[in-house]
């Protein structure tokens, strides 16, 4: 009896588990959500406007390790590739404005840093977990999303961005 | 049956298989005669046709390209006929108030952001990339806010954030009160120089 209510339960977990993983939606093969918004050094910057490069879009957050792991990663990345046509944008997601500025500035990123404070943007992005990479093709189309960060990810987000550069 | 009588019977199946396939296929007809069940063209046909210009594409192509370029103009005049769809559907004429920014000289000011808010509600807050103001610089006119009010009368508020004169940071409002008739309004806010006093100046022009 006890085995059976065991299994039972087992299979229950399962299928929630499998539910709630289906019911993560996606935006990978769909068009880029546009966007503007402020950056650190003052100017307002719109995605749209980078069509016809690669893009890479990373939301980060301070409070969270991950992203501080991820930014001199993808600062490199930015430096190496930024001559091929890569586009690196950080967007900070902080609702602390003036801690998020203090952290990014500390940063020094060669990449452009940019706020967003509303909501909006990490509804259409489907932002769950902080770090979140997204990587939009030359037509302006998400081709990959990742979510968090590993210590050797980048060598997989480097596997999609040169295949996106020879496209 | 041992080893030696099994590697015989396989080496048997492969070949009635590989004959078997053979014989499913029609052989090709050899250089210069025609196939068996092609019929032979006509006698007048076997005049060669005039050889192509080295450089032009063949017929093939160029159908298949005036194809494409029939669809991308079917497209392109379909994407119009919604557009004005969408238009009568979503903001009919008697309701309908649309918003036009525009910008002239800008030496005295560098557009940053506009926020509109019409009867104290804001409808519109709007961020201008370096490329948005290089274009209304240039004479572009953009339509920033489209949306239906009732007929009646209206109060319209238009902030603008950027730098002002001497790279200052610069903030200000222009109000207009309207009255929505039964056709559409059509409004438009103006960024000018006032050159004698150094300073920008913003209007709203009400297009009648």
């Amino acid at each position: 009896m006890r085995k059976a209510v065991l299994a039972g339960g087992l299979i229950l977990g399962l299928a929630v588990g499998t539910a709630s993983l289906a019911a993560t939606p996606s935006i990978v093969g769909k068009a880029a959500p546009d966007f503007v918004l402020r950056g650190l050094d003052g100017r307002n910057l719109r995605l749209s406007e980078f069509r016809g490069q690669v893009v890479l879009v990373n939301f980060w957050s301070r409070s969270d390790g991950d992203s501080r792991q991820q930014m001199p990663a993808l600062d490199r990345i930015n430096i190496t590739y930024q001559r091929a046509g890569l586009v690196v944008i950080g967007v900070s997601v902080d609702e602390d404005l003036r801690r998020s500025k203090e952290f990014a500035s500390a940063m020094s990123v060669s990449y452009p840093i940019l706020f967003d404070t509303g909501t909006e943007i990490g509804k259409d992005y489907y932002l769950q977990k902080m770090p979140m990479t997204v990587l939009v093709d030359r037509s302006g189309v998400v081709r990959y999303t990742a979510v968090g960060f590993r210590r050797g990810d980048e060598r997989v987000y480097l596997d999609h961005i040169r295949e996106l550069l020879r496209e | 049956m041992n080893l030696k009588h099994r590697i015989v019977s396989i080496a048997v199946c492969a070949v009635m298989l590989s004959a078997g396939l053979a014989i499913g296929q029609t052989p090709p007809p050899a250089k210069g005669e025609p196939a068996a069940d092609t019929p032979a063209p006509p006698a007048d046909a076997q005049v060669a046709p005039p050889p192509p210009a080295p450089d032009a594409p063949p017929p093939e192509l160029k159908t298949l390209d005036q194809e494409v370029q029939g669809l991308k103009k079917d497209v392109v005049d379909l994407n119009k006929d919604l557009f004005v769809l969408q238009e009568e559907l979503l903001f009919p004429a008697n309701t309908q108030v649309a918003l036009y920014v525009s910008m002239d000289v800008g030496t005295f000011f560098a557009l940053d952001s506009v926020t509109v808010k019409i009867d104290n509600k804001e409808v519109k807050n709007y961020l201008y990339t370096a490329r948005e103001a290089d274009a209304l610089l240039k004479g572009g006119v953009q339509q920033i806010y489209l949306g239906n009010l009732k007929v009646g009368k209206h109060e319209l508020v238009a902030f603008f954030t950027g730098k002002g004169p001497v790279e200052r940071d610069y903030k200000r409002g222009a109000t207009i009160n309207f009255d929505k008739g039964v056709g559409a309004k059509y409004l438009e806010l103006k960024i000018t120089d006032r050159v004698p006093k150094h300073q920008p100046e913003f209007m709203i022009k009400d297009w009648e």
